[in-house]
């Protein structure tokens, strides 16, 4: 099988948002996910290092890794296999959310306040920076914003720089990202802390606690002690109480907008990161969690102090790194694959196959974290082996972004497809990324979903919580609206935007147990079942290709074989 | 092609897997009622309804009293340029029949809750105040000190709202809706068990029963697969039965075995979406719409939906159904004075609607919706806003409610009474087992099926006979 058919020089064609930002930031765009990149020379393992992956396992490892496998990005992985994709990743320039929009005011064009529903799709099909992009995905999971709060549905620009956040520390520090996060100003307006205010006697006032629980709560430790491994320790001790909670509700007061006054509305600084003005304050004693802030200690020391001792606690390790895990590789990882990855956070650096390190070497690296997570014995083991309780639903997010890179779209701008302005009802997608129902994303991390085969199992399936009868349904009927490329514009036309290139399979359709070799690869890393397979052969044959119509029957066959194994159970889940 | 229902029956225990745990004892032989029909509606207020700023005090002293404890969110209320007002004048009072149970304490909805009012008024609704989870009687003292047990995980709103669907944080497999369900399916009251537990509102473990499995629906009828009822795929193949056919066997998984669990539940999720949702369009297809307007909000389209399911009952063959509703933003840390209110509109309208459509349909008696909510929240304010609290204050609605009385207790609108856990969190008075036994008892199930699913039942004073 050749992969390397893959256009050369085919550059995707990114809208003119990302094309300015860009230039505008002097960064070069990485085009071609081919093996020609300039650079990779350096990243040619050294002697004696770990060897090539199949194409499935290159695969597989690219649905688990990013938004899902272009026939490029296969051979990239099949050649250098695991390190050397992850290594090419961590040193790709970052996709940028702001820049682009304020570039747009400079220049006078107004900027829409839907853009929040649009950018991310882009970036999920087209961004170079997948593996980063694909943690901002997952951060976006646990460090919850979502611009159906009122307050955020017409900010984009504070939106923007939100994504920005989470881009900016996907492969870097948690201690950092909480803080960058903490002064946000799109986190600030979600839990409410904005312009919060110390306690005040006369009318009985006191600070609003919204996120100084869920900080804890969904952040940082959660609710109960944990070991490193992630199970919960004996005796089932909960984390904080309400004192807790009223003693951090003090720390987050006091912050506001950069602006000479506490109570400004300047639309101008909305986007930027909030300052603190002391007067408002609270300059009681602050006690939490054990800690106690000094009474007359500034805002900014407080909050760091506050932050530093959340950081500090033993659970942040397994909390984080089990829901890690979970968005990318399981949705029941065992303990000890919870512990080794809950070590890498504390460590700090995790050395690759190839014998080279990853991370800074502080407490929280997620870059580091983030390579134990895909590079464990338990994420890369054979899935023809694996238990049965192994892997998770995909969720829809995902199965879709994989159809468009597998079949290169290389237009993607969602402000032009109307059917991706909404994809949180159950006729679509049931989900969409920062547009989340409320802080506790769309699915809970515990969630163990009744009258299944893993409910009965008592395993948790987060996907599933968004899972039913009517959502499955919207599922098939945008898979097929699009895998057919009939999907309209914001005219109702059928529009430019998200259009697949079948060639490879249009060309494999007169011979389908080769097509379907080629899309089990593509899509199921080598997992589609035999029953799947029959049946769409048997479909396939039923399906004349005419001396007339031999191109549009050709399509015939390959969106059909394409929205069969699309809509199949081996496609849907993940292991 | 078509299935019977008695496929669909047989079906249905294959998919549930209900073999593999020992049944709660439900025995058909000792059922209790499934005579007529009844249906439970749960409407769910996500994110914790603000109970003092629900049933507020309205006797000048204890009002004045509220006023100056809410002293910065009813500046909000007086400033506020949407309209919404909390003036004593403008409250809406309420006049239950038990006032003397309260001494010279009054109460009173607020303005925009007009519908709910009337309802209460005409003695369709009654309010069960205090609710909350408990695992045992809990008061200020006992609560400090800690000699009682305290329900777990309080303040946290997956934790609650689990607790409140199935008396325990999140993890829980059974509803007590779901196994309300269970027991009338034991006792055979429903020809197709697919269409006993619905929701509209998406998966909840209230629905969640052993035998039961909830089935979604939206407001337009269940979703088709177009490429099953009008295919565009298949090209020059469309005149093939047999790729017809293979199609729809793909579609609904059929044969489909799968030893990976998470590719199981897919498989079932695709087989269930088309078996079931034909039927049920194909049994409401010719349906007539209801007359009774509703209102354009979400909770007035899911209680339209639900509306629409009750009156093609007989057609779905159903004779106890539970349903569930919810809509959010009720989490109000900020912004209350304009956010709440209008929240409150659409719940008193939709409400009201409702139960003009079970009238409409000559089944008011045999139809009680009742709201349920994470927690209440904090009598005293953040500055615009209120933060997470315990109990909170029910409407229960319905021709057989026994109606026009506030049940239960309503502690002062005062910081450090009895049942304050602080900051005028309310202690609740009434648990979730005293609010869901009468509900249950209502639905047909007798006392041991009642103590199967409401295990503490017994550890409390008999519940309010509010139905």
């Amino acid at each position: 099988m050749v992969w390397g058919s893959l256009e050369r020089g085919q550059q995707p064609r990114r809208s003119n948002r990302v094309s300015l930002a860009l230039l505008a930031t002097g960064l070069l765009a990485a085009g071609c996910n081919s093996a020609e990149d300039s650079g990779v020379a350096a990243l040619l393992a050294p002697e004696g290092s770990v060897g090539a992956q199949s194409s499935n396992e290159a695969s597989r490892f690219l649905v688990q890794a990013s938004f899902g496998p272009t026939p490029g990005d296969i051979e990239f992985v099949e050649n250098l296999s695991y390190s050397g994709w992850i290594e090419s990743q961590l040193g790709m320039p970052m996709t940028e959310y702001l820049a682009p929009l304020i570039l747009e005011t400079f220049v006078g064009n107004e900027v829409s306040d839907d853009v929040n529903r649009y950018d991310f799709w882009e970036s999920s099909v087209l961004a170079p920076d997948q593996l980063r992009q694909r943690m901002v995905y997952a951060l976006s999971q646990i460090l919850v914003v979502s611009d159906r709060d009122q307050g955020l549905g017409d900010r984009p620009l504070v939106l923007a720089q939100y994504k920005d956040i989470l881009t900016e520390h996907a492969f870097g520090n948690y201690r950092d990202l909480l803080d960058d996060v903490t002064y946000s100003p799109a986190m600030a307006q979600y839990l409410t802390y904005l312009r919060n205010r110390k306690a005040d006697m006369a009318s009985g006032r006191v600070p609003d606690e919204n996120y100084a629980r869920e900080i804890m709560q969904l952040f940082t430790i959660g609710l109960v002690m944990l070991e490193m491994d992630g199970t919960p320790s004996p005796g089932d001790i909960e984390t904080y109480d309400n004192e807790d909670v009223k003693g951090l509700a003090k720390v987050f007061t006091g912050i506001s907008y950069q602006s000479d006054e506490f109570f400004n509305n300047d639309e101008e600084v909305e986007h930027l990161p909030l300052i603190t003005f002391n007067e408002q304050h609270s300059q009681e004693e602050k006690t939490f969690l054990g800690l106690t802030i000094p009474a007359n200690t500034d805002a900014d020391t407080s909050i760091q102090m506050a932050l530093d001792h959340l950081f500090a606690h033993p659970n942040l390790a397994p909390f984080i790194s089990r829901q890690l895990i979970q968005r990318f590789i399981t949705s029941n990882p065992s303990p000890d694959y919870v512990r080794r990855v809950a070590q890498a956070f504390e460590r700090g650096s995790y050395q690759l196959p190839n014998g080279r390190d990853v991370g800074e070497g502080r407490r929280g690296d997620l870059a580091a974290t983030l390579c134990a997570v895909l590079l464990d014995p338990e994420a890369r083991q054979d899935p023809l082996t694996a238990p049965s309780d192994f892997g998770k639903v995909r969720e829809p997010v995902l199965r879709f972004a994989h159809w468009a890179r597998a079949f290169r779209v290389t237009s993607a701008d969602a402000s032009k497809e109307r059917m991706l302005r909404d994809t949180t009802g159950t006729g679509n997608l049931s989900q969409q990324p920062f547009r989340s129902p409320s802080v506790f994303n769309f699915y809970r991390p515990g969630y163990i979903a009744p009258s299944t085969a893993t409910g009965d199992a008592n395993i948790t399936a987060p996907e599933l919580q968004i899972v039913s009868e009517a959502s499955h349904v919207g599922y098939v009927n945008f898979m097929s609206d699009f895998i057919r490329d009939d999907t309209p514009d914001q005219n109702g036309a059928t529009g430019d935007e998200f259009r697949p290139n079948y060639t490879e399979e249009l060309a494999l359709a007169d011979r389908p147990a080769e097509l379907l070799d080629r899309l089990d690869t593509l899509l199921t890393y080598g997992l589609m079942a035999d029953e799947t397979r029959d049946r769409i052969i048997a479909v396939l044959n039923e399906i004349p290709i005419g001396e007339d119509n031999d191109e549009e029957d050709r399509e015939t066959r390959v969106h059909t074989a394409v929205l069969m194994l699309t809509t199949s159970p081996e496609y849907m889940a993940q292991r | 092609m078509k299935l019977s229902r008695r496929h669909i029956l047989r079906g249905g225990a294959a998919m549930a897997g209900a073999g593999f745990l020992p049944r709660l004892g439900f025995d058909a032989a000792r059922a209790a009622d499934t005579n007529g029909y009844r249906a439970l509606v749960c409407v769910f207020f996500k994110g914790g309804m603000d109970g003092h700023d629900l049933l507020l005090p309205y006797d000048e002293t204890s009002y004045n009293r509220y006023r100056e404890i809410r002293a910065p969110l009813m500046s909000s209320y007086d400033r506020n340029e949407a309209g919404a007002r909390r003036t004593r004048n403008e409250l809406l009072e309420l006049s239950p029949a038990n006032a003397g149970d309260f001494g010279s304490r009054r109460f009173a909805l607020p303005p925009e809750m007009a519908g709910l009012h009337e309802l209460f008024t005409d003695g369709h609704a009654a309010i069960v105040a205090n609710t909350g989870p408990l695992l045992e009687t809990i008061n200020r003292t006992s609560f400090r000190d800690r000699s009682a047990l305290r329900p777990p995980r309080l303040g946290s709103h997956n934790d609650q709202q689990s607790t409140w669907m199935a008396l325990a944080p999140e993890g829980q497999r059974f509803g007590w809706g779901g196994l309300f369900a269970d027991a009338q399916i034991a006792a055979n009251a429903n020809e197709v068990r697919a269409f006993t537990a619905i929701s509209v509102a998406g998966n909840e473990v209230f629905l969640s029963g052993q035998d039961v499995q909830q089935y979604q629906v939206t407001g337009r009828g269940a979703n088709t697969v177009q490429e099953l009822t009008r295919p565009q795929l298949l090209g020059s193949g469309r005149n093939s039965e047999r790729a017809q056919q293979l199609l729809d066997e793909h579609f609904r998984a059929s044969g489909t075995t799968r030893s990976n669990l998470f590719e199981r539940d897919m498989a079932t999720v695709a087989r269930r979406s088309i078996e079931i949702n034909t039927l049920f369009n194909d049994s409401t297809v010719n349906a007539p719409p209801l007359l009774t307007p509703f209102p354009d909000s979400r909770l007035g389209g899911q209680l339209q939906s639900i509306a629409q399911v009750i009156d093609s009952r007989t057609i779905l063959g159903a004779k106890r159904q539970i349903f569930f509703a919810s809509i959010g933003g009720f989490d109000t840390h900020s912004n209350q004075a304009n956010s709440l209110p209008g929240r409150q509109r659409e719940i008193s309208e939709a409400i009201s609607a409702f139960y003009a459509a079970t009238e409409e349909m000559g089944v008011a008696q045999d139809v009680t919706l009742f709201t349920a909510s994470d927690f209440g929240r904090t009598l005293t304010v953040n500055g615009d806003g209120t933060d997470h609290g315990w109990g909170g204050h029910q409407f229960v609605v319905g021709g057989g409610v026994n109606g026009g009385r506030i049940f239960g207790d309503v502690p002062p609108a005062e910081v450090d009474h009895d049942w304050d856990s602080g900051r005028g969190r309310l202690i609740p008075t009434t648990s979730i087992e005293q609010f869901a036994a009468p509900l249950g008892r209502w639905f047909g199930l007798n006392e041991s099926e009642i103590l199967s699913t409401l295990p503490l039942l017994n550890q409390f004073d008999p519940a309010p006979v509010f139905i």
